[in-house]
């Protein structure tokens, strides 16, 4: 019930937002994603050992090179499959360069194998997520491997039982951080990518589904800053049950 | 309160499928009672241990010899700890040359040599975990004296590696370990951090002045009290994911240790996480003061000069020359000049009250009875 021609106050564009993004983008189209699970459930281990999964750890490795080679077999297997790619690779890495990894010390080591896992990526079909904690790098390193990233990321805590938070943000006891967009991906094309809002806070809503809210600020000019409050639901209501 | 936190959080150890809590605690020179540290070190020891039968704790050496931790405690505890001596031959020179008499020792002390081989350095922590165990203390602290030492005789990846693997372990109900931050790389520091769910770390209270700039004679008779307090700065990470951030005095008394709490700094945080909205609603000091000494048009009778009315169609020059640009005193003077050309016309503009804020929505038409 969304009346073009009715200017809203932004305070208001929230009620009316996810209703427009069901209804009129998802109603005929199939869904081909699911962000629908619930975090209460733990992994079970029976899922990693599924046929099309593969789970190494680099943990005892002194080296990245073992990884790399399984990156590219894995990346070959996909390319030799009917000349149809109906299935996209992906590759995910946690923590890639956590200090208990023995290979922690070789920044330069670890930047050439974030860069050949890059070109393999990109001429294949497959996309590749690294989450790496940042802190531990040093500053010069940290802003090669974002120099890297074609869409990066970043999470960040906010602290507990703050009255001043609080008061500033609504819903603030169901948050649980701020994610901020600082890149996002473009290619083949000269048309940059303008976000609305840069930074979302995450919530758990009912403790069950992790929810990307955009945060409940006052409008600001441009689009580097935190705008309308909308609230962009990570989970759907039809979709393949991607269950933990 | 933080100290509270600290101790309840070590001794109940972690929920199943969780790692085990990690205290990291950090010193640095600027603090002279950082050299205190130890003296923390120690005092979370001994309230680990006075907690209760079920706690017990195996204490690593490096930096004093086992027997002056033992002097320490009193006898009661001497069975729920478990001390791996680093201390004596770390390097083994004195086992290549004479071995130890097996029966000099007491039973509590394991002395260890061969510190390179960190999975040897495991194990036999392990061992000394499961003994207590054995013993009936279900939940065991284990209390490394300084991860500084260790990062002497291998190399970080490794003796991070170790620490987590006895954060998984399951005998291992916690774990803490002491750290000098002006030996190490700020890699190495955050490297530590990064494992660890709580930071506590000694800061000074009257921070080091600026030689090169700051009036030194005046900052340097206050950072006397460097020398009797301290900052205690505690950085949690809770479950929720969320961090809680506690910042107390510390004072070392007569050898031991005594905490205080002083207001939070909390709302500096806030400001800095939150974007910036780019319009100011709120004016400055300087910017009301400004909007104060301003005079209203009908308040005043000017300054004796023309008032000029530009009306964007003729230059700002000729309009001076014309003879129908308002002078002084509005309309009504221009009917009296002729009669009066010495007398000036006045408007009297009363304002309603002064404590009417501009902008304000009141509609001044609003008691019209239209």
């Amino acid at each position: 019930m969304l009346e073009k021609g009715l200017r809203i106050a932004w305070q208001y564009k929230k009620y009316f937002g996810e209703q427009t993004a069901v209804d009129s983008h998802n109603r005929d189209k199939k869904q081909e994603f699911s962000s629908d699970f619930d975090l209460r459930k733990p992994l079970e281990r029976q899922l990693l050992n599924s046929q099309n999964i593969e789970c190494i750890s680099t943990q005892d490795a002194f080296d990245l090179s073992k990884l790399q080679n399984h990156c590219l077999t894995f990346v070959s297997k996909l390319s030799m499959k009917d000349g149809i790619n109906s299935n996209a690779g992906r590759i995910a890495i946690q923590s890639l360069c956590a200090p208990q990894c023995g290979y922690f010390e070789k920044d330069w080591d670890m930047l050439s194998f974030i860069r050949s896992l890059r070109a393999t990526v990109q001429s294949s079909n497959a996309v590749a997520v690294i989450t790496f904690p940042a802190s531990v790098l040093s500053n010069s390193i940290s802003k090669r491997w974002q120099h890297l990233a074609d869409t990066l990321l970043s999470v960040r805590a906010i602290p507990d039982e703050d009255k001043d938070l609080a008061k500033l943000l609504t819903g603030y006891q169901d948050m649980l951080g701020f994610l901020h967009v600082h890149k996002v991906a473009q290619f083949n094309s000269q048309v940059p990518v303008i976000l609305d809002a840069s930074t979302y806070s995450l919530k758990l809503q009912k403790r069950k589904s992790l929810v990307l809210e955009r945060l409940n600020q006052a409008p600001v000019e441009g689009s580097s800053g935190v705008s309308y409050a909308t609230s962009g639901s990570c989970s759907s209501s039809k979709g393949s049950l991607l269950d933990f | 309160m933080a100290e509270g936190l600290i101790v309840r959080s070590l001794r109940d150890g972690s929920l199943p499928g969780e790692h085990a809590p990690a205290l990291c605690l950090e010193d640095s020179l600027p603090s002279p009672l950082a050299s205190h540290s130890h003296a923390v070190f120690r005092h979370l020891l001994a309230s680990l241990l006075s907690t209760g039968t079920g706690t017990a704790v195996v204490l690593v050496a490096f930096h004093r010899s086992p027997s002056f931790y033992l002097s320490l405690l009193s006898p009661t505890f001497h069975n729920s700890i478990r001390l791996l001596d680093c201390y004596s031959d770390p390097l083994a020179w004195k086992s290549n040359h004479h071995p130890p008499p097996p029966s000099h020792s007491p039973q509590n002390i394991t002395l260890l040599t061969n510190l390179n081989h960190l999975p040897h350095f495991l194990s036999s922590i392990l061992h000394l975990a499961k003994d207590l165990g054995a013993q009936g203390h279900d939940r065991v602290t284990v209390a490394i004296d300084s991860v500084t030492h260790m990062l002497r005789h291998a190399p970080l990846p490794s003796v991070l590696q170790l620490l987590t693997n006895l954060r998984c372990h399951e005998k291992i109900s916690s774990l803490f370990w002491l750290i000098h931050t002006d030996l190490h790389e700020p890699k190495v520091i955050s490297s530590f951090e990064y494992i660890s769910t709580m930071i506590a770390s000694l800061q000074p209270i009257v921070q080091l002045p600026d030689y090169a700039n700051a009036n030194i004679s005046a900052s340097i008779t206050s950072l006397e009290e460097n020398y009797s307090k301290a900052k205690f700065n505690v950085r949690l990470k809770r479950r929720n994911g969320r961090v809680k951030l506690l910042c107390e005095e510390l004072l070392i008394e007569q050898g031991s240790v005594k905490f205080s709490s002083v207001p939070s700094v909390s709302s500096v945080v806030a400001q800095n996480l939150i974007p910036k909205v780019q319009f100011n609603i709120q004016l400055s000091d300087k910017e009301r003061m400004d909007r104060a000494n301003v005079v209203l048009p009908f308040e005043h009778q000017g300054n004796g000069q023309n008032i000029e009315i530009y009306d964007g169609r003729r230059s700002l020059s000729e309009s001076q020359k014309d003879p129908s640009s308002t002078k002084i005193g509005g309309l009504s003077e221009q009917k009296r000049s002729n009669n009066n050309k010495s007398e000036k016309g006045e408007i009297h503009y009363i304002r309603d009250s002064d404590d009417e804020q501009p902008d304000s929505d009141e509609d001044p038409d609003d008691d019209l009875d239209i």
